[in-house]
Order: C-alpha cells, then sequence, then structure tokens
C-alpha cells in the first residue's frame, strides 16, 4: 500500500470551505449509511426485544425472542444450512471459477465467447434461475424423466426430493450462477501476473499445472478474498434462489435464515422474534467479518513494519 | 404521483360516464384499491368480475394482485401500514381478521352490514371470524370445504374399488391399488398441503380432538394417544404417495388422478374449479366425496376467503369501501365468484342449483347444512381459519418435516407438535 | 497492481513437444466444451419450452425437443401483450418501462456517488476514514428482509410510498455501498504522485476529479453499471412491496411463475416471458463482458 498523500495539511491561505469539499461530498453517502446501515440494524436490534407482533411496538419486552428462535428446529437447521450452504458455495464457486479461468487462459481461440457462455447466469434473476433448475432436477420433469423417456426405465436422479441431498442442489445451482463472476475476476488476476515469473517457471521445466498451483495462484490471492467476500454477501442474503428452488423442503430441511425472518416477520406476524433472526445473521456475518478485519490490520501492520 | 396516461384516460371515460348517468352522488367518487393474492387463472378471472361489477356500479377500480406466496402480500400490508398508507381494502382471512381489528387501522362496516342485513343472511359459523368485537371488519366472500376426497373414475372401475369412507377403507383401497403398480395418493407437499391433508386425517378419526388440537391448540391434545395415531395413518400415506412429491405443485397432483395415474386426491374444493378448466368431467374422470370419517356422519372443514377494509382519509375511498363491500356481498357476485372458484357462497339465501354451480358444489351447500345440524363442523388449520399464525405455522414446520422425514416416529411428531406450539405461548 | 500491458507473451499451450502440445489442447478444449454445456442447458431449455404447446411440455416434461408440426412462435407475442399477469392481461410490455424507469437512474445515482465517495476515500485521506469506509461498505451485507419495514416508514415519511422514484431512492442508497467498494478499491491504484503533481499546480478537489481521475475510470465505471444494473433489474422484493398494480417492475411481475399459485400453469408463455426479462441484463453481459472483465483487470477490486 502507498502511504497517503498529505492533504490533511494543504497550504496556507486556507479556503476553510474548499478545504471541507471532501467530506461534503462524502457527506450525502455516510448520512444514509448511517441511517441504513447503523440505524435500521439497532432498530431491528431493538425491534427483537420488544413486544412487536402484527406490526413494529417499541415497547420492551426482553430477549424470549431469542429463546424462543432458538428452540425451534426450522431456524436451528436454517442457521446451520447457512453455514454449510456459505462455505461450499463459496469455496465450489472459488474452484469452478479457477478452473474456467485458467482453462481461458491458455490462449484459446473465440475467448470472448467461452467468457460470455460462462459469465450469462450472473443475468439472469434467481427466480428463474431457480425455477429452471427445479424443473431440471425434479424428477417427474426433469433429467430422470428424460432419461426414462428415452428408454433407461431405471433412471433416478432426485436429490432434489431427498432430503439429505437438497442442500447440494441449491449448492450446485449456486454455483452455476455465480462462478463466471469468479471467473472474470480471477482471470483478471491471471492477466496481471508478471509473465516473466511463468517463464522462468518453465524453462526450470516445471509442467503447466504446477506452475499454476505454485506460482500463479499463490501471487493472486487478494482478488480470491475480494470474491469470496462478495460471494459471502450473496450467501448470507440467499433468498429468492431456495424459494424458487426447493421453497425450503423437502420438509425444512433447505431452509435458509432469511426465508425464516421473512416468514416471522410477515406471514406470521411474530415481528420481535423475526428481527431477532435477522440479528443472528448478523452476528453469522460478525463471525466472519471480524475475523478477517482483524487479520487485513494485521497484514496491513507487517507491511507497514517490512517498508518502514 | 405516477399515474401512466392510460389509467388516467380511463377514469376520466368512468367518471364521465358515471356523471352521465348520475348513479352517484357528485360528493364522492367511489374509489377503490383491492389488495389481493389471487394473481392467476380462474381465481384472476373471479377477481377481474368482481372489478367489472364495481366499474358498474359506478365505481372506479384497482387492484393490485401480488403474486406468488401469501408472504409477500402481507409484507406488503405491513410496509403500507408502516408508511402511512394503509390499503383500502385487503384480502385477508380467519384470526388475522381479529388480529388487526385489534390494532385499530380496521374500518367498521355495521352501518352498510345493517343497512343491507347480513346479520340475516351469512352463513353463522362465518359471524365470529367476520364480527371479532362484535362489528362488522370483513366481508366474506365465499366457503370452502377443506375435507374433499377425489378419486380417479378410472382406477375404481379397473379395479373394483368402492369410494372408501373410513381410514381403513382407505387403506385398504390403497393396498389394492398399489399392488396394481399405480400411486395411490397424488401429492405435492409443501407445508400447507401437506397440513391440509392432515386436516382430514386427525378430523376423519377425531373431530373432538381436531376441536381441542386445532382450534384451540390445547397441548395436551397435540400430545394425545389420538395425535400419535392421526401422525401413524399420515406416515402409513406417505408410503401411498410416490417419490416424486417434493417440487410438485397441487395441480400437477390433482392432474395426476384426474388423468387415472393415481387413485385418490385430497385437497378443498378450489380443485373442482382448476379440475373444470382443465376440462376434466366429474363422474367421469373423477368423482368428489368427503375424506374418510371414521365415525360415520358428514363432516365439514370450512376455511372462507373475505376482504378487511382498513380506515381511509379520502372520502372517495371511504365511499368506495362501501360500494366493494356492497359489491362484494351482492348475490350476484357471489355467484360469479363462486362458480369460478368452486366454493359456495357465504350468503346462505343463494339458489346454487341455476348459474353453473357443479354437483360437487351443491353437495358442498348440503353437506354443510348437515354438519351444522348435527354439530361436526370445523375450520381448518391449515387454511388459517383457528389459531394465530404462529401456533400454525409451528405445527405446520413440524408436520411437513413428518411428512419429509421418515425417521420421525409418530409419537415423536405428536410430542414436537405439542412442544413446538408451546414454545410460541 | 500491475498494467493490462505486461499480460504474459508466451502461448502456455505451446510447451512440450508436438503430442503432449495436442493432448492439452484437446483436453483445454473438451474442458471448455463439457463447462459450455452445463452453462448453456438451462438457457436451452427455457429457450425450447416457449416453442411447445403446453401438452407436450405436460406429457414429456422440460426436458425434450419441440415437436415439428406443433411448434409455435405465438406464446412469444402472448407473452408480451396478452398474457394476464396480477390481473391484467396485457402481457409483460407494460411493466418493461417501469423496470427501466428505475434502473436506469439508480444505476447512473449509484454510479455517480461511488466515483465521488472513492475518488475522496482514495485520494483525500482523512480521519477515521477507514471507519467511513468500513460502515458504507458493511450496507453491501444488509439482509433485505430486514430492511423492509424501516424503508417502508423512510419512503412513507418522504411521500414515495408506491413509486418508481421510491425504488429509485431505496436501490441508489443500497447500491452506493457496492459502488464505493468497487471504485475506492480501484482508485487506489491511481497514483498518488499524479494527484500530488496537480496539487502543486493548483488544481483543486473538482478539477483533479475531472481531468485525472474521470479519465481513468471507464474501466471501474463499465463494472459498476453492468453489476447494479443487473442486480437492480433482477431484484424482487421491493418492487413487490414498495409498489403496486401498474408501477411494478418486471422481475416482481414475473415472480408469479415461481410461486405455487392456484391457477392452471402456461409453462410455455411464462418461459417466454421470463427470456423477455432477461434480456436487458444478458444484452449488457454479451456487450459489455468484454470490458467487464477488462474494467476488472485493471483493478477494480483487489
Amino acid at each position: 500500500m502507498q502511504s497517503p498523500p498529505d492533504v490533511r495539511h494543504p497550504p496556507k491561505a486556507t479556503r476553510r470551505w474548499a478545504d471541507m469539499v471532501p467530506q461534503l461530498v462524502l457527506a450525502p453517502t455516510l448520512i444514509a449509511a448511517l441511517v441504513w446501515v447503523i440505524g435500521f440494524s439497532l432498530w431491528t436490534l431493538w425491534i427483537s426485544v420488544s413486544q412487536s407482533t402484527l406490526l413494529p411496538d417499541m415497547a420492551y419486552q426482553g430477549f424470549e425472542h431469542y429463546a424462543k428462535l432458538w428452540g425451534s428446529k426450522r431456524w436451528t437447521v436454517a442457521y446451520q444450512n447457512l453455514f454449510i450452504f456459505g462455505s461450499l458455495y463459496v469455496v465450489g464457486t472459488l474452484i469452478v471459477g479457477t478452473l474456467l479461468a485458467v482453462l481461458i487462459d491458455q490462449r484459446v481461440r473465440f475467448e470472448g465467447i467461452w467468457r460470455t457462455i460462462y459469465l450469462y447466469p450472473l443475468a439472469i434473476s434467481f427466480i428463474v434461475t431457480g425455477t429452471v433448475w427445479r424443473w431440471i432436477f425434479h424428477p417427474n420433469t426433469g433429467v430422470e424423466l428424460a432419461l426414462k423417456d428415452m428408454g433407461w426405465v431405471a433412471a433416478r436422479f432426485d436429490w432434489i426430493t431427498d432430503r439429505d441431498l437438497a442442500l447440494y442442489v441449491v449448492v450446485i445451482t449456486g454455483i452455476w450462477h455465480a462462478s463466471g463472476f469468479a471467473m472474470a475476476l480471477i482471470l483478471a488476476g491471471l492477466r496481471s501476473v508478471d509473465g516473466d515469473l511463468v517463464k522462468a517457471a518453465q524453462i526450470d521445466g516445471a509442467s503447466m499445472p504446477r506452475i499454476y498451483r505454485r506460482v500463479v495462484l499463490p501471487t493472486i490471492w487478494p482478488i480470491f478474498v475480494a470474491v469470496a467476500v462478495v460471494l459471502l454477501q450473496f450467501a448470507i442474503k440467499t433468498y429468492d434462489l431456495v424459494v424458487a428452488l426447493t421453497q425450503g423442503g423437502p420438509g425444512v430441511s433447505t431452509t435458509v435464515p432469511a426465508i425464516v425472518v421473512y416468514d416471522l416477520m410477515f406471514q406470521r406476524g411474530q415481528i420481535a422474534q423475526g428481527a431477532a433472526a435477522a440479528v443472528m445473521i448478523l452476528v453469522a456475518l460478525a463471525l466472519v467479518l471480524i475475523p478477517y478485519a482483524v487479520w487485513t490490520g494485521w497484514q496491513k501492520r507487517k507491511e507497514g513494519t517490512r517498508h518502514g | 404521483m405516477n399515474i401512466p396516461f392510460k389509467t388516467t384516460l380511463r377514469t376520466t371515460c368512468v367518471a364521465a360516464a358515471v356523471l352521465g348517468i348520475g348513479a352517484v352522488a357528485a360528493s364522492a367518487e367511489p374509489k377503490t384499491n383491492m389488495m389481493h393474492q389471487w394473481a392467476q387463472g380462474s381465481e384472476a378471472a373471479a377477481i377481474a368480475k368482481l372489478g367489472e361489477m364495481y366499474e358498474a356500479a359506478g365505481g372506479k377500480w384497482e387492484q393490485t394482485a401480488i403474486a406468488g406466496h401469501t408472504s409477500n402480500t402481507l409484507a406488503k400490508l405491513r410496509s403500507d401500514v408502516v408508511s402511512g398508507n394503509a390499503p383500502a381494502a385487503v384480502q385477508l382471512k380467519g384470526p388475522e381478521i381479529a388480529e388487526w381489528n385489534a390494532t385499530g387501522a380496521t374500518a367498521n362496516l355495521d352501518e352498510t352490514a345493517a343497512a343491507q342485513g347480513w346479520d340475516d343472511v351469512v352463513a353463522p359459523e362465518l359471524l365470529t371470524v367476520m364480527k371479532p368485537t362484535g362489528s362488522w371488519v370483513a366481508a366474506p366472500m365465499n366457503i370452502h370445504r377443506v375435507n374433499w376426497m377425489y378419486s380417479s373414475k378410472a382406477i375404481l372401475d379397473d379395479l373394483g374399488i368402492d369410494v372408501p369412507k373410513t381410514w381403513d377403507e382407505f387403506n385398504a383401497a390403497c393396498d389394492k391399488v398399489q399392488a396394481a403398480g399405480k400411486t395411490c395418493i397424488a401429492h405435492g407437499a409443501a407445508d400447507w398441503s401437506d397440513t391440509t391433508t392432515f386436516d382430514s386425517v386427525v378430523y376423519g378419526m377425531d373431530a373432538e380432538l381436531y376441536r381441542k388440537a386445532f382450534q384451540e391448540a390445547d397441548l395436551d391434545a397435540l400430545r394425545s394417544d389420538g395425535m400419535v395415531k392421526a401422525f401413524a395413518q399420515l406416515r402409513k400415506m406417505v408410503g401411498y404417495m410416490d417419490d416424486g412429491i417434493n417440487g410438485r405443485s397441487w395441480e400437477q397432483s390433482m392432474t395426476m388422478t384426474m388423468t387415472g395415474e393415481a387413485a385418490f386426491f385430497l385437497m378443498g374444493d378450489w380443485t373442482v374449479a382448476s379440475a373444470n378448466l382443465a376440462g376434466f368431467k366429474e363422474d367421469m374422470d373423477y368423482v368428489c366425496t368427503q375424506a374418510p370419517v371414521d365415525w360415520g356422519g358428514t363432516g365439514f372443514i370450512l376455511n372462507a376467503d373475505s376482504v378487511v377494509f382498513f380506515k381511509q382519509k379520502d372520502p372517495d375511498y371511504i365511499e368506495g369501501q362501501k360500494l366493494l363491500a356492497k359489491t362484494i356481498m351482492s348475490p350476484e357476485f357471489q355467484v360469479t365468484f363462486n362458480v369460478a372458484k368452486g366454493s359456495i357462497p357465504a350468503r346462505t339465501d343463494v339458489d346454487l342449483s341455476t348459474g353453473g354451480f357443479t354437483n360437487c358444489q351443491q353437495k358442498s351447500l348440503a353437506d354443510l347444512k348437515v354438519s351444522v345440524d348435527t354439530g361436526t363442523l370445523v375450520r381448518s388449520m391449515a387454511h388459517n381459519m383457528t389459531v394465530l399464525q404462529k401456533y400454525r405455522g409451528a405445527m405446520m414446520e413440524v408436520i411437513t418435516e413428518f411428512v419429509a422425514d421418515d425417521s420421525i416416529s409418530p409419537q415423536e411428531a405428536a410430542n414436537q407438535l405439542a412442544d413446538a406450539v408451546e414454545l410460541q405461548m | 497492481m500491475a498494467d493490462a500491458t505486461t499480460h504474459q507473451e508466451f502461448d502456455p499451450l505451446a510447451t512440450g513437444g508436438m503430442r503432449r502440445r495436442l493432448v492439452s489442447k484437446a483436453i483445454v478444449y473438451g474442458a471448455l466444451g463439457l463447462f459450455a454445456l452445463v452453462y448453456l442447458t438451462p438457457l436451452l431449455i427455457i429457450s425450447l419450452n416457449t416453442l411447445r404447446p403446453l401438452e407436450d411440455i405436460v406429457r414429456t416434461g422440460f426436458i425434450a425437443l419441440p415437436e415439428a408440426e406443433t411448434m409455435t412462435l405465438r406464446y412469444w407475442g402472448e407473452a408480451w401483450g396478452s398474457f394476464c399477469i396480477g390481473g391484467t392481461c396485457e402481457g409483460v410490455s407494460r411493466f418493461y418501462k417501469n423496470s427501466l424507469m428505475m434502473t436506469i437512474p439508480a444505476t447512473v445515482l449509484s454510479t455517480l456517488f461511488g466515483l465521488l465517495n472513492g475518488y475522496v476515500l482514495s485520494k483525500w485521506r482523512f480521519r477515521y476514514d477507514g471507519l467511513v469506509f468500513g460502515l458504507i461498505t458493511l450496507g453491501v451485507f444488509m439482509p433485505q428482509q430486514m430492511t423492509l419495514l424501516p424503508w417502508a416508514f423512510v419512503l412513507g415519511k418522504l411521500g414515495l410510498s408506491n413509486t418508481i422514484g421510491g425504488l429509485v431512492f431505496v436501490h441508489t442508497v443500497q447500491g452506493i455501498s457496492f459502488t464505493t467498494l468497487f471504485c475506492r478499491n480501484y482508485f487506489v491504484s491511481i497514483p498518488d504522485d499524479l494527484i500530488k503533481a496537480a496539487r502543486i499546480d493548483g488544481a483543486g478537489f473538482w478539477r483533479i476529479f475531472r481531468r485525472i481521475i474521470l479519465p481513468l475510470s471507464p474501466p471501474i465505471v463499465i463494472v459498476t453499471v453492468i453489476w447494479q444494473f443487473t442486480g437492480i433489474w433482477n431484484e424482487f422484493l421491493f418492487g413487490t412491496v414498495f409498489t403496486s398494480g401498474a408501477n411494478q417492475p418486471i422481475t416482481s411481475a414475473i415472480v408469479a411463475f415461481s410461486g405455487s399459485g392456484t391457477g392452471e400453469r402456461h409453462y410455455n408463455v411464462e418461459a417466454a416471458a421470463v427470456i423477455m426479462a432477461a434480456i436487458p441484463p444478458l444484452l449488457i453481459y454479451v456487450v459489455g463482458g468484454k470490458y467487464f472483465v477488462r474494467g476488472l483487470t485493471q483493478g477494480a477490486v483487489k
């Protein structure tokens, strides 16, 4: 990281107002962020201990909404799913994205076409993605039926109706949707790697897979972190994909926290308990982001001491 | 405001027409915007009829059809109320009417009701729901029957099976159907449809248990041996379904029975509307009877749609609410709407023998009367007519999990059911 | 971050002997083809089903080729102009305008704010700027369901309930988190010496922005525009809850197709409507995809 230019102390003859321009430019965003990030979060936090039922009600009640939430099987399954789905989705997308990026990086012909093919799912809404993949995965309408129609009567492809496998269907669909994005970023990273590094390794007689594994990919790790953060955001917000794909079923096996929040707050008129669930999502987020922030801080300091 | 040019034009035309005819007092031009979730198919068509009648009566009609899931409708309702723009009319039902009434946001319809004599014509079993504190806050649109069973005529004839009247007979019939290599129960799993089936099972095995457990959320009843038996029957029935139940819609399940792929389909009478629309014929493709009961009488699990009115400031909308309530309660609308929806009118003074009601619908009305006389009538838990949504939701979670996961024993399920409800108390 | 021109000047597949080269080429193209097949299948399935009559779909499922004698394009017409959605039988065409009126202003505004914010946060450091940046980017993670009611309250206070303007407002505010994140990280890689030199020449805040930052921005503008446009276009929850009837964006209108509605389903017309709804974001990706990758290459995200 380069050190910032010294703009805190501009030359004398200060035009005070002009000095404030950067802050003024930032002000609307800052106010908006204060309201909708901090304000809305605090509001949710308060509502989660309030007496709200059908409509928000600011009167204090206590923490029993959290106890009730954690007493419900659907919520514990959903919370667990958030971590399982989140990690498989992020890791899976990174792996597939890397693979695609490396393949495209082999100076292939018609690069633009390949790239567009892998990137287009990102343009499709989650609702449509979920619906189409449900058609494909459902034994009565999709692959299984097609195989049976072709004469393979014993064909079975019913993950989506199997409560132990249905979550993986959600993961696969999520990877299909996002891996193009990962590919684009990783490809961008690969293109920025110094060619000499690779050449040197080639002269040493290393094979291409080995060069990628040992030389190229390690140099672009910040990109993996950036992609992971964006994917994480998708994972935490996942709602419409699951609603369209499995509606949280079979049973409650593919329910995710966002569905529970929405159901409690809106379908069931338990706004306080729904807010408690939303707070728990924020907690899950903090569990991931705080270590990340600490780690980047530590990295920065380490770099600082190395250079300084 | 963002009113498209076309709408403005139409408004002007309607207004002009209205003024020309002079049907409405010049002071307020009745207007409404009804929020509902009937966005597609026969139901959307039925609502379109309501709009036509409303406009014919001199009102300006607008609707907000919210597609997909009920939670979207309720999310919109809540956010509209929070933003200070409570909608003029909303499709709401069951205990929610009382809940919204308690917030003080709903309008009072007593004046219109008295003028129209609603108390005399509305089916008595709906009164407590529509008048939670003694005043009218909702206009009922229909009465649905939930405990219907549709049997495939082809399979019954082929295998020489009589329509089962008790759950034992039902199981015996299913064994035969399965032995013949067909699916016995057509089903599409979802929390509400699993619970619809379970409504019929519990009610059919023990109506008193149903009342205690599903209308009063009595914990002992939820945990009782009777409930364990009902779960055991449900487990058995899951075994009579094929393995494609997850992710299948209820219409697809209906078609399976109508085309002779599966023998039975347990679902409310909206099936009749869809079956008619799809061209399936009663007594040729399917037979409709009440779902099995072990206590030998005539039973009726009731579900009703209704419209709730929220307080408005604009006199045009207040006037519009009165007109809408009047239109909904008019015998003409009750006939048109219910013919299209498969249900029966919420008014008891409508003659079903004319106007296109099917045999199933007429049977529904006859059974309703018998059921009221013999005291067997109950309201549907699955369709949100009994307990608060938080209890209903908790129960539906357990029931749908039980259907999806065969490692849960009936005993465990009954305990989970009681625990889940108790947790929300 | 290295400049795009240092792109490696060698052909990885050109190493090793002739045979080995052929084998690796085959592996690479085989893998690319296989992936492409999987990626294209859903699109292919939707497209084919727009041509098939309902009876065919019900009989043989979604994965089947259209039959020559029953194949027809008329479902496209129905989807565009006469299909009943939300009680009005005018197809998806009437929702198109809403979506454009929502997406374009929100994309433009959030991109503009993102550019300015990114410029300030990367080049005009001040006390606690890291904290401010963190706060703004935290917005990226806010679960939508949680913000619905507070937004409803805010929109009500601002008099924006049930308007497309309200949606533009919400999407702009939420979008700024993303655009600021992208732009700030991009501008960080512009050498500070450039700014310093300009300041010595007496250039002020806006002049530096116009003369130095903006000319270097096209790649990142493309990235944020693509990202924002597709994200806002495809969002349905706010559209459903904050607007009604004729004001709804297209994605909210087609949500109906995913739900377990209680009418009969017209899968073929719905499939056509789904494709129509996806055309603008698809177009953006197909046209802008090249620049998307190029923009990212030049350091949009690090």
